[in-house]
């Protein structure tokens, strides 16, 4: 009889006591150098080269470009995605940052949330569209989504350098997994939102439904998912940061090594270059947004 | 071209267990309450000519617009056929069909025209037209070319290029009717296409469905609320109510024998004067409000009892020859004639018009303001067959029907209203 009150004084003070802790961290330590010691190479082998092929071909490129014309471009490119207004405050902000020093840290951070965001649309918007197709797929997509966003980025930076080693790539490996939860979710939602009458006009001319989805849906969709791809972006240059800490270059470099040496005045022109580089690219892919055919819906 | 019968659609989780219930005659209310599924259509039958206009018209809620849906599928009907004419296959069973040969049908036989036009917003006009010839594969210059002969059909040729929100609603529904045209499907299903316009548009919208439909000859599924809508394109009407056809005939039929106290309220403040037609309202000729006065020439006059002096001389044939007001001997020419000529002047005291019977009663109307006389109708052989004078036309506008039976004997009642 005193035994059990003895178990019921304890189920109610100290009931985690009552069971050896559970061995989640030698779980994950376990699944973790389990995945490393198997798949190590699969990873270096299949994954790492693309990622850091398109990286390098994308930053081969931008770095080619003579800074003039690359402010002239970026100039060119904001007039035509949204307004000259935008196009004049891109080439000032760019020429800002420029004058700051951190040119070719800016094109180096340019590549890697091109890249990032690029294998973010590549895988993400198939899934949004396969979301928007089956509420089962949707649903179990749905707490995948929540993990990747809501993951601390530090908790993978460990395992992700484990698996591909210190560099550029484990930083992008990052970068993708964190940025890409929008570009899902919005293309998803952006399908969905298409009013049933187009949907039924379309299938009263026959229409299959491959022709709907890219003849109506995906482009009536287009607003919503450019939406997305802001987010992506965003969310991407957030990264650029932390993916500095294992290896990964650029304006976020500038900042970790700032911070590093207590050096603070190099930290903020990184911080700042990074700020000017997300309003820049807000402005044109928001621009880009509003140009979308689907917009009279 | 199409044959429906028994279409039953039934909203809801089990639409099964409505249907012992509606074998039993029970109405759409009672059904919902007792099993929780709401009746869209409940056993509508009916059959689509060739080339017909054929209305389908009820209030919101009757289960018109779920009916037409049945039509091409759009909704799956609960129970019933829809039988279609295929121009290479003979009849096919549409509910039946797999969904490839659905396709198939929607895509090359059955087109469609929406209430709120449904033009895709992030294509040009140009491009909402040839969309069924995209979908049907069509190579783009071909259909970029049909489709602008279509836009010129509407009377927007020169509006391709632009994008439907920049047009007015009158011409976003003239994109969708051609949209509809351009896939040359030999069906159109039209749901509601002129409810959302304004009056003055929607008649001008009747009027070019009216003339393209006389060019084309397409066969028309036409879905209103609006009974003189139905009355001035439909060649048939089926009259709805809760889902049910409550009543199916020509206009004139519906106008003039309402079967129903529904059917009735309807049609109460219907325009009469475009549907009735002449030989509805015309006192027929062979009846005794009618006395043969003498003969000669091979001749025979004969007049009215209660205006003895206008005596119409028939042949044997009962053709009109000569007519006569007391010894005056009166001009006679066919109503088209006169109102087609150009002179407006005096209303004329020595002129007889006669008309087919199936002139509409408007254009007698008009007719009589050119003559002080009645207007004699004839048959397709022209055989005299009734006379219209005033009694009649304001018993034609106000009652919607022919003489009475009670005040004037009509032997010939029922080859009249036929």
């Amino acid at each position: 009889m005193s035994e059990f009150l003895e178990f019921l004084r304890q189920l109610i003070t100290d009931p985690f006591g009552l069971l050896d802790a559970l061995p989640v961290r030698q779980w994950i330590t376990d699944a973790v150098n389990w995945i490393v010691g198997n798949f190590r190479d699969f990873f270096r082998t299949y994954v790492s080269p693309p990622v850091r092929g398109v990286m390098g071909f994308i930053q081969t490129i931008l770095a080619a470009i003579p800074p003039g014309l690359f402010l002239i471009g970026i100039f060119l490119i904001g007039w035509w995605a949204a307004t000259w207004r935008v196009g004049l405050f891109s080439l000032i902000a760019f020429a800002l940052v420029g004058f700051m020093g951190v040119w070719d840290a800016l094109v180096v951070t340019l590549s890697l949330v091109a890249t990032a965001v690029l294998f973010c649309m590549l895988i993400g918007l198939p899934l949004g569209i396969l979301c928007s197709r089956s509420d089962r797929f949707a649903n179990a997509m749905r707490p995948v989504l929540d993990i990747m966003q809501t993951t601390p980025p530090f908790v993978y930076l460990v395992p992700a350098v484990m698996l591909f080693s210190i560099g550029n790539v484990p930083g992008l490996i990052a970068t993708i997994i964190f940025a890409m939860p929008p570009m899902i979710r919005l293309t998803n939602l952006g399908i969905r939102q298409v009013r049933q009458e187009y949907i039924e006009a379309a299938v009263a001319f026959g229409s299959t439904p491959r022709q709907i989805l890219w003849k109506v849906q995906f482009p009536l969709a287009l607003p919503t998912i450019m939406a997305g791809l802001n987010q992506t972006i965003m969310l991407a240059l957030s990264m650029v940061v932390i993916a500095a800490i294992i290896g990964a270059g650029g304006l976020g470099l500038e900042v970790y090594a700032g911070l590093e040496r207590l050096n603070i005045g190099q930290a903020f022109v990184g911080g700042i270059g990074i700020v000017l580089l997300a309003m820049v690219l807000d402005r044109i892919t928001q621009g880009l947004g509003e140009k979308a055919p689907g917009k009279g819906k | 071209m199409i044959r429906a019968e028994g279409v039953t659609k039934i909203f809801g989780s089990a639409p099964s267990t409505a249907l012992p219930l509606m074998e039993a005659g029970k109405g759409k209310s009672e059904i919902q309450a007792e099993t929780g599924q709401v009746v869209g259509v409940h056993g509508v039958s009916f059959t689509l000519e060739p080339g017909e206009v054929f209305v389908i018209m009820g209030l919101s809620g009757s289960g018109k617009s779920t009916l037409i849906r049945c039509i091409n599928r759009l909704f799956e009907p609960t129970a019933g056929h829809i039988f279609f004419q295929h121009p290479d296959e003979g009849e096919l069973d549409i509910t039946r069909l797999s969904d490839e040969r659905l396709r198939l049908l929607r895509k090359y036989h059955m087109s469609m025209v929406f209430q709120h036009f449904a033009l895709f917003p992030h294509r040009s006009v140009l491009d909402n037209v040839a969309y069924g010839l995209e979908v049907q594969g069509k190579p783009r210059e071909e259909r970029q070319r049909h489709a602008q002969e279509m836009l010129e059909m509407v009377g927007l040729g020169d509006w391709g290029q632009a994008y439907p929100s920049e047009l007015s609603g009158g011409m976003q529904q003239r994109v969708g009717l051609a949209r509809a045209l351009a896939t040359d499907a030999r069906v159109l299903l039209m749901d509601e296409p002129f409810s959302a316009l304004d009056p003055l548009i929607k008649v001008n919208m009747q009027q070019e469905l009216k003339r393209i439909q006389a060019r084309l000859g397409r066969t028309i599924l036409f879905i209103t609320h609006d009974l003189d809508e139905a009355m001035h394109i439909g060649d048939h009407i089926a009259i709805m109510e809760e889902g049910q056809v409550v009543q199916l005939g020509t206009p004139e039929d519906i106008l003039v024998n309402p079967r129903t106290e529904y059917v009735a309220r309807f049609v109460e403040h219907a325009d009469p004067t475009g549907v009735i037609t002449a030989g509805t309202i015309a006192l027929p000729f062979d009846s005794q409000a009618f006395t043969t006065q003498s003969e000669s020439d091979g001749l025979r006059f004969v007049a009215a009892n209660d205006l003895t002096e206008l005596h119409y001389g028939l042949d044997d044939q009962g053709r009109l020859h000569e007519a006569r007001l007391g010894e005056q001997r009166l001009e006679i020419r066919s109503l088209e004639e006169v109102l087609e000529s150009e002179a407006r002047g005096a209303r004329r005291a020595d002129l007889l018009m006669h008309c087919p019977r199936e002139t509409v009663l408007r254009q007698v109307l008009r007719g009589r303001t050119r003559t002080a006389l009645p207007t004699l109708v004839t048959n397709a052989e022209g055989r005299v067959t009734g006379l219209i004078d005033e009694p009649q036309l304001i018993r034609g506008i106000l009652e919607k029907r022919g003489p009475s039976p009670d005040s004037e004997p009509q032997p010939a009642a029922e080859e009249a209203s036929s």
